[in-house]
């Protein structure tokens, strides 16, 4: 189903938290919600699943405008980030509820329980309280209440910030199985970039209650609009200088910045960065670098394990000038 | 043991005085005294001998023969230093020393002959029949109506009276007036009708009250919880009322309210209605204002209790659940109510013990009226014990009232302990596998 979220304003208190934003999600498509900490994410998932009102705009699952309905007619599937599971009922009874409130007949909601159940690889647990599972089984639980009433869209709200490193790496593909094998149309919340680009089709990145791009992973990260953009997306950071910093590059005059990211910084790309190793963090399979220009300016580069670089060194290295970023005074991309 | 342990026991020492003294010596002392005669009639402390009529009746249903009963009632008429004192301050000194020259030391078998050696005195007779009547009866000797200090004394009088020694230890027995060792009190409990009443009284008002407590407070809390903050809390405010006024105030409300002057009188007179005692005109009347007094003072509590309990429910829990399509009905009845399973039982637990041993508002109110409709348990005892109509109390009985509270107290205590015990049990956080 395809969600359309137009002009959407949400005030708290009369201090916009959200204003004006338009979103699209095509039909089967799952799209994250990416930004830092009261961003305005979560506050338009809720806005999406009905918890809170929308003060302006319209939202629209397909031809149906659901604006002014409340969530119980949304007919929306939630993970929220605690699971939110009745702990008071059994695996089976959480995943049977939307059914249950639905008054669907009982053979109906086990046929349907035992699909999800299946779905989501949970078929042994179901006679479990939600306390005996783990974190990762609770995860699954919710999703399978949430899919089991065939929702028009799934919102899923920082799924995965609850487990641990492995865990979060087995349900992110999990979630993308699920949501591909369902062909539901998605939506989720999170402020973790790797999530966000392994999960998704494509990104809204979002600051100060506005998205400031949507685009695919890849784009978004090779092309971004503005600087927060950059900055915000990959692990390490880019790195900004000021065009003094690289002479032999030809910098636009209305170049303010420079965008480096570590991986287009080092011997392979030849000379022309001239700096001091400060700080050396060993990471395996390769090693991440601190490099202080003359200017004072700190770069990072990424290279294979293996360099022997101590801090203290001075480095002459290069970059990959097709891969720079400019911007101008503005932080608008040039 | 350890030097630690005497450090603690030294600073719990004042806590250990007040618990024994405030909580642990009245119980022992309720057991103590509901297995005995105690009474305003006996006192606290011993007691003396004494025979009276109706000990003598006592006596004579116990199976003493009606000759022993006789000479215990009537031992004659004895001339001695008692009675001629007696006659000195009736009549005169002279005649009581001339009776005593003629007669002192003599003993009559009837009063007719005391009353001839009255008449016969040559110079102070006595000559006026009535004045020889009452003067005669100064010299009649009978254990009745005695008090004897001792058990010694006492029985020193029966065997000058002639009374059978082998008789002497069943008048002793029916003799003293102090209390005694006695498990009279809980036979009566068992054998009386009205101790049935009373608990019969009791299991409607713990029932009718405790009901109307949860069921109430239940939903004073969720209808607080759906309404906006300010509002809820004023709602919450105003409920919390009656518990923090003073009970008499608030008994004294509702006794305006219900009066036959009162505000439901007037209004029903308006509608052509009698005025009439809206509370005390019958039972069901009495019963109703008694749960509501006590209802709405108990409800108060269960709401604060649930209220927090509702608030401490997850947020997206809640969430979950309307987004999972669950009306507000749903909502309350799947997700609310059994998270307030503990909450719920722990206050049931509580207030039931609290109503059993409760009786204040009832004294307030109707003191048990009409008749003893409304007399609970705990009333029951305060009135046996403490203000009975008849003015001699029976801390005994009422002691042995008191105790079967205690022991259900007990009881209830521990089941309940196991209970909410196994909760802890039950709700062990797993740790994450």
């Amino acid at each position: 189903m395809q969600l359309d979220l137009i002009g959407f304003t949400k005030r708290f208190d009369g201090t916009p938290v959200v204003s004006g934003m338009d979103l699209s999600v095509a039909s089967g498509e799952m799209i994250a919600l990416l930004g830092p900490s009261g961003c305005g994410k979560s506050t338009t998932l809720f806005a999406i699943c009905g918890i809170h009102r929308i003060d302006e705009g319209r939202l629209m699952f397909g031809e149906r405008d659901v604006s002014g309905l409340p969530s119980q007619r949304r007919n929306v599937g939630v993970v929220f980030q605690n699971y939110a599971l009745y702990p008071h009922m059994s695996v089976f009874d959480n995943i049977a509820f939307p059914l249950k409130v639905q008054k669907a007949d009982k053979d109906q909601i086990r046929r349907r329980v035992g699909e999800m159940a299946e779905l989501v690889h949970i078929e042994t647990l179901l006679d479990r309280r939600p306390a005996q599972l783990s974190g990762g089984q609770q995860q699954r639980v919710a999703l399978a209440r949430a899919l089991v009433r065939n929702p028009d869209v799934l919102l899923l709200d920082e799924p995965l910030a609850n487990l641990d490193a492995k865990l979060r790496l087995e349900m992110r593909s999990e979630i993308r199985r699920i949501q591909q094998e369902t062909g539901l149309t998605a939506i989720l919340v999170t402020h973790d970039q790797v999530e966000a680009m392994s999960m998704c089709d494509r990104i809204a990145l979002m600051n100060n209650g506005r998205i400031v791009q949507i685009d695919g992973p890849t784009r978004m990260y090779r092309d971004p609009m503005d600087k927060f953009v950059a900055s915000f997306l990959g692990n390490p950071p880019i790195s900004f200088v000021t065009p003094e910093d690289l002479p032999c590059f030809g910098a636009p005059k209305a170049c303010a910045e420079i965008g480096l990211r570590p991986e287009h910084v080092g011997p392979q790309f030849g000379t022309g960065l001239t700096g001091e190793v400060r700080f050396v963090e060993t990471q395996g399979r390769e090693d991440l670098f601190d490099i202080a220009l003359p200017s004072g300016r700190m770069i990072r580069s990424v290279q294979p394990a293996g360099s022997g670089l101590r801090p203290g060194q001075t480095v002459d290295w290069g970059y990959d000038a097709a891969e720079l970023l400019c911007f101008d005074r503005q932080e608008v991309r040039l | 043991m350890k030097r630690m342990n005497w450090l603690g026991l030294g600073f719990l020492a004042p806590a250990l005085l007040v618990i024994a003294l405030f909580f642990l010596a009245p119980v022992i002392m309720t057991g103590f005294f509901a297995f005995t005669n105690m009474s305003t009639a006996t006192g606290i402390t011993g007691g003396d001998y004494m025979l009276n009529k109706s000990a003598l009746r006592a006596l004579g249903d116990a199976g003493l023969p009606d000759a022993t009963l006789e000479k215990l009632e009537d031992a004659g008429y004895a001339v001695d230093e008692k009675g001629l004192a007696a006659l000195a301050a009736q009549i005169d000194q002279e005649t009581a020393d001339e009776f005593a020259r003629l007669h002192g030391g003599e003993s009559f078998a009837t009063r007719r002959d005391v009353e001839r050696a009255l008449k016969d005195l040559r110079q102070n007779r006595i000559r006026k029949t009535r004045d020889r009547k009452a003067a005669a009866e100064l010299f009649k000797r009978s254990v009745l109506n005695e008090r004897f200090g001792t058990e010694a004394e006492f029985r020193a009088a029966l065997t000058a009276g002639g009374i059978a020694p082998r008789d002497h230890d069943q008048i002793t027995a029916q003799a003293y007036t102090g209390w005694v060792w006695t498990t009279e009190n809980v036979e009566l409990l068992f054998t009386l009708p009205s101790t049935w009443r009373y608990a019969a009284n009791t299991a409607i008002y713990v029932a009718f009250t405790l009901s109307f407590n949860v069921g109430f407070g239940l939903f004073l809390a969720i209808s607080t919880f759906y309404l906006p903050a300010a509002q809820a809390a004023t709602f919450r405010a105003i409920w919390f009322l009656p518990r923090i006024l003073p009970p008499v105030l608030y008994v004294l409300m509702w006794k305006w309210f219900t009066w036959d002057t009162g505000f439901l009188s007037t209004v029903t007179g308006w509608f052509g209605m009698s005025p009439k005692n809206w509370m005390l005109d019958s039972p069901t009347h009495a019963w109703t204002t008694i749960v509501l007094i006590n209802g709405f003072v108990g409800a108060s509590m269960g709401m604060i209790l649930f209220a927090s309990a509702i608030r401490a429910i997850p947020a997206s829990m809640l969430h979950a659940s309307e987004v999972d399509g669950a009306n507000r009905w749903q909502q309350v009845r799947y997700i609310i109510l059994p998270q307030l399973r503990w909450p719920i039982l722990f206050t049931t637990a509580y207030q039931t013990l609290s109503l059993l041993t409760s009786f204040e508002y009832i004294l307030l109110a109707t003191d048990g009226g009409p008749g003893r409709a409304t007399e609970v348990w705990a009333l029951a005892a305060y009135h046996t014990a403490l203000n009975n109509y008849g003015g001699n109390l029976q801390y005994g009985l009422g002691a042995a009232f008191a105790l079967v509270l205690v022991i259900i107290g007990i009881l209830a205590s521990l089941f309940y302990l196991r209970l909410f015990n196994f909760r802890q049990l039950v709700g062990k956080p797993l740790i994450e596998g």
